[in-house]
């Protein structure tokens, strides 16, 4: 069926398609759904919403691939662009995320309060631990969690994520830097109700 | 290094950042030494392995089948099939008789406004010696005088051929278009085998002319007495001969502009 060198570039594959080639556009769509799919099902935790957005994506793009500028990044972060605002309206519709304190003080002395004993995250390789990471992902902020999501399960580069979401690096870095921590918050308590005897000493380090 | 400063760095060095390596160092050192710092990069390195495994679980997820045959269902409605290609030039070359048959209409109709506009002249106006001597007898050229005969556009020069920018604009766009015809600008390089022309000559106003991004040019014969229509010089003994000329017909269908060629 596909005629097109699976070498194309994302670019000559959008040109063909705009003149209407269904070929290069079923190429586009093979090649980036998946990224797109993974992203609104990480966002969202929801596999309908995920295929909503996967389509309105890519609607999208064959409705207005000519607002596509190269010049301003990828392809692909363009069509992450569109899902991340298709994701944060259902989100927003869905009220789907459960907010988490993340005022600016609960950012100072994160060193103590993650300090624990034993070993709190060192089995999380583990599947019912990937399900607990997975369900704290989605109940975090979302300009914290897509900076995780970009960052940390897309292994998108710290430019590629800030264009995605449209803000500067630095944002993001702090961004992902807060909603590490906010992950390690959880999962530490989350660990502690699962171990209710054991007493956590919280410590500080004055080194 | 204390423990505000690993604090800053402990996300890149548990997720493999780049980083200098005597920065690295001085980190690991100080994790060697702050028991709460090494808790907090063990912490950091588990999460950054617990979210790789959970993008590796993911890793095969992707949108159903069902997706892709909607959106390649809406695709087809909004590019309808296209017909063969035999069709798509059929269609492209009825449009372009289309427009010829429009020009044809149009250069018909100047035509008639031209023959009526020459007869009245040859009524009202007396006869215009074709050179400023005018004294001599004015006999028809023969086809090698004719060719040899030096541009129309400079015999006319003291009648103030109507030329300005506009008009050699559009001559040139005109020319580019591939119905290129030696400017009487230019040296005549070949006597035998070199048609002259006049400038363009608008036909409407200098505006509409101006505004002309593309049209067609189309080679018609007109009545001699033409030329006198535009103030051109003619030969009153050959008027019942027949003098070519190029017609510059818009996309509209409307002639913008004539010249005259021998």
């Amino acid at each position: 069926m596909m005629s097109l060198p699976t070498t194309t570039s994302d670019l000559d594959l959008l040109r063909l398609m705009m003149a209407g080639d269904e070929d290069a556009f079923t190429m586009i769509y093979r090649r980036r759904q998946g990224g797109v799919y993974k992203f609104a099902l990480h966002m969202s935790g929801s596999q309908t919403v995920a295929e909503d957005v996967t389509q309105e994506v890519f609607i999208v793009l064959m409705r207005e691939a000519a607002r596509f500028d190269p010049s301003r990044g990828s392809l692909a972060a363009y069509l992450y662009g569109i899902a991340r605002n298709h994701v944060l309206r259902k989100i927003e519709q869905d009220r789907l995320f459960v907010p988490l304190g993340d005022s600016p003080e609960d950012a100072t002395g994160a060193c103590a309060t993650l300090v624990g004993d034993g070993d709190p995250l060192g089995d999380l390789t583990r599947n019912e631990t990937i399900q607990e990471l997975r369900d704290s992902i989605l109940v975090l902020p979302p300009h914290y969690r897509e900076a995780i999501v970009l960052c940390e399960l897309h292994e998108m580069s710290y430019v590629e994520a800030a264009s995605v979401i449209g803000c500067a690096v630095g944002t993001l870095r702090s961004r992902l830097h807060r909603g590490r921590a906010l992950l390690v918050e959880r999962l530490r308590a989350a660990r502690d109700r699962n171990s209710a005897s054991e007493e956590v000493k919280p410590a500080r380090c004055f080194a | 290094m204390n423990c505000h400063e690993m604090e800053e760095i402990v996300n890149d060095l548990a997720r493999g950042q780049m980083m200098e390596a005597s920065l690295r160092e001085k980190a690991f050192a100080h994790a060697g030494s702050c028991a709460c710092c090494a808790m907090r990069l063990d912490d950091e390195r588990a999460l950054t392995a617990g979210l790789r495994s959970v993008a590796a679980a993911a890793a095969a997820e992707e949108a159903s089948p069902l997706v892709e045959s909607a959106l390649l269902t809406a695709f087809r409605e909004q590019n309808p099939a296209k017909p063969a290609p035999i069709f798509v030039a059929a269609r492209y070359s009825a449009r372009r008789w289309a427009y010829v048959a429009v020009g044809a209409a149009a250069v018909a109709v100047i035509v008639m406004l031209l023959s009526l506009g020459g007869s009245r002249s040859q009524v009202s106006q007396p006869p215009v010696p074709e050179k400023a001597g005018g004294a001599e007898p004015i006999v028809p050229p023969t086809s090698e005088q004719r060719f040899a005969a030096p541009p129309l556009s400079r015999a006319t020069d003291d009648k103030k051929l109507a030329i300005d920018g506009h008009v050699r604009r559009t001559n040139r766009r005109i020319a580019n278009a591939g119905r290129s015809k030696p400017a009487v600008d230019k040296p005549e390089e070949s006597i035998s085998y070199t048609e002259i022309a006049t400038d363009f000559i608008p036909l409407m106003n200098r505006d509409s002319l101006a505004q002309l991004d593309s049209g067609q040019v189309m080679r018609v014969e007109l009545p001699r007495s033409a030329l006198m229509s535009f103030g051109l010089p003619m030969n009153m003994e050959r008027a019942d001969e027949r003098i070519k000329a190029d017609v510059v017909i818009g996309d509209d269908g409307l002639a913008r502009a004539i010249r005259f060629v021998r």
